[in-house]
């Protein structure tokens, strides 16, 4: 049962990651992702690769997985994010089903068996293949992220973005690159996505495509969604809830997807701002009047 | 080979073709993308299979059900899921909608299973021979038909009454309103039909691919989007050249360059065109 318990607190911490970068990309670049779990899967190829053929330790390997996914995330962003917001979500979706295609039909990422034998991570002679152990550095890897994310919001650039966020036009006017700051947005929640891919990784050491499908992408928007799009704080209570509920609602498995496509609807006509969230950081415009 | 490839690049592409009208006729009065255009496609195909697989109707009664099925899904997506959120900021319509898309979708896969199903009837299909080209009968129907839909529209909105309100309707949807047009009718109308000629596309697919599944509708969605952006989004002869240059390319890709990488073409000629000429071959409205 402890064991259980640890297991699914581990996959919070990695979600809390998910939902928190891909609200970046919500909450300050005013743009959808529909393909956050295809970063979050070529950051644990990445990383698997890394260790499994290069020998590369845990922290290095996690580094290469977020400058890769970030990569992706600027090669994706910088055709699309000059134009309007609809574009993007298009072009992750078919993001995510061509990731799913290469992790299939490449060699190197074993097709639709994956990898196997991953490496648990060694730190200073360590071996954090023990759950309780895990569970810190997830945490670790948490606080930093959230650190990170609070000290960008309230930085020059996170008055930037929310200048963005509030009105573009505006911010453009007061001589804000506004592409710019959506471009490097986008890639850092890549990158991030990417962090959370080796996290994935190296924690289970057994990877497949299934985990990165588009379920995924949408699980990780529900999160932002319930916890308020624009609210740090309500992406980290939505990546609990949606990362715990599922797991004691077992029998209604069958209607997960369902249930989660109602629940966008649902919250996006009478709570926008989100169940969870404060308001404090939300979009308020994103409400009418 | 080349012009057997061609023909087959035409059959698709007129498909892609029909689905991308419904984009774009959303996204030109409506300034959003329906993402559930997809699932409103698979709805047309498995109204028409199941009803058929009834042995009661015919071939035409269910064909047309499977369209007005299809058209009255796409109205009713409008009232729940674009209606009560026009105003806000695009995102917001944008998830919903991508929320009504997983919805469906999941509907379909508990009702009717994840398995492919067959066509219920057989037809009997040969090949002729014209002007030297090896055409299947069922290709030539599947573009004729298709071919006459996109006819109908043009005309439609060309000339009639209603056709005129949906364009005035697109260029400026206040004025439009202060002509006495009463709007939101005329978004619904184009919601109904650009969901009818998705619901066609799909029980055209699901004869010529003989299969009909939960998921079918992703694919053909994505890659009727990209044909949209590719002619030119809002633009309805755009969608229609950007639907049938898709289907060829994709096509000729598959059998000249890599067939494993087929579903891909679609996906380098979007991000092509948005790097290059984002407002389309033909112009749109897009930014």
């Amino acid at each position: 049962m402890a064991a259980y318990l640890l297991h699914l607190a581990i996959l919070a911490g990695i979600y809390i990651i998910l939902a928190v970068s891909l609200n970046l990309i919500i909450g300050y670049a005013g743009q959808v992702s529909l393909g956050h779990a295809a970063f979050y899967g070529i950051g644990a190829y990445a990383s698997a690769l890394a260790a499994l053929h290069w020998h590369f330790p845990f922290p290095l390997a996690a580094l290469g997985a977020m400058l890769v996914t970030g990569g992706c995330g600027l090669a994706l962003g910088l055709p699309t994010l000059r134009l309007k917001e609809d574009y993007l979500a298009i072009v992750t979706l078919g993001f995510g089903v061509i990731v799913d295609l290469v992790f299939l039909n490449l060699e190197v990422t074993g097709g639709p068996d994956g990898l196997v034998g991953i490496p648990s991570p060694r730190l200073l002679g360590l071996s954090f293949r023990p759950q309780p152990l895990y569970l810190l550095l997830v945490i670790l890897a948490v606080f930093l992220v959230l650190g990170f994310t609070y000290l960008l919001v309230r930085s020059y650039h996170g008055r930037a973005l929310r200048a963005i966020r509030d009105h573009e036009t505006t911010a453009q006017v007061m001589g804000i690159n506004t592409p710019a700051y959506k471009i490097v947005i986008f890639s850092l929640a890549a990158a991030l996505a990417g962090l959370a891919g080796s996290l994935y990784a190296h924690y289970i050491t057994f990877i497949n495509p299934e985990s990165f499908g588009l379920h995924t992408s949408i699980l990780i928007l529900c999160m932002v969604v319930l916890g308020g799009m624009g609210s740090i704080i309500g992406s980290v209570l939505g990546a609990i809830a949606l990362a715990v509920l599922p797991e004691m609602l077992r029998q209604f498995q069958a209607y997960q997807d369902l249930i989660y496509g109602a629940l966008l609807v649902a919250l996006l006509i009478w709570r926008p701002e989100g169940l969870l969230g404060r308001g404090k950081l939300s979009l308020k415009f994103l409400t009418r009047g | 080979m080349f012009l057997q490839q061609l023909l087959n690049g035409l059959t698709t592409g007129s498909v892609y073709a029909l689905i991308a009208l419904g984009y774009t006729m959303i996204y030109g009065i409506l300034g959003l993308i329906n993402f559930a255009q997809g699932e409103i496609y698979m709805c047309g195909a498995f109204v028409a299979v199941l009803l058929l697989a009834t042995g009661k109707v015919n071939f035409y009664l269910a064909f047309a059900a499977g369209m007005v099925a299809a058209a009255l899904l796409g109205v009713a997506l409008e009232r729940v899921a674009f209606r009560p959120l026009r105003g806000a900021h695009p995102l917001v319509p944008l998830i919903s909608a991508i929320g009504a898309s997983i919805f469906l979708q999941s509907l379909a896969l508990l009702l009717f299973g994840p398995n492919d199903r067959p066509f219920p009837i057989q037809f009997t299909f040969s090949t002729i021979t014209v002007a030297g080209l090896p055409l299947s009968t069922l290709q030539g129907a599947i573009l004729a038909a298709a071919l006459g839909l996109m006819g109908l529209l043009m005309v439609f909105v060309r000339y009639t009454r209603y056709g005129k309100a949906i364009v005035a309707c697109a260029l400026d949807r206040d004025t439009a309103r202060l002509m006495g047009i009463n709007v939101d009718r005329m978004v619904a109308l184009t919601f109904f039909i650009g969901s009818a000629l998705s619901g066609a596309a799909g029980v055209m697919m699901a004869i010529y691919y003989n299969a009909t599944y939960p998921r079918m509708g992703l694919l053909p969605g994505l890659k009727a989007f990209s044909a949209a952006i590719l002619g030119g989004v809002g633009n309805i002869p755009g969608a229609i050249l950007g639907g049938l240059l898709l289907g060829v390319a994709e096509s000729l890709g598959a059998a000249y360059v890599s067939s494993g990488y087929k579903d891909a073409i679609a996906f380098a000629i979007l991000i092509g065109v948005l790097l290059l000429r984002p407002q389309g071959i033909l112009k749109g409205r897009g930014d």
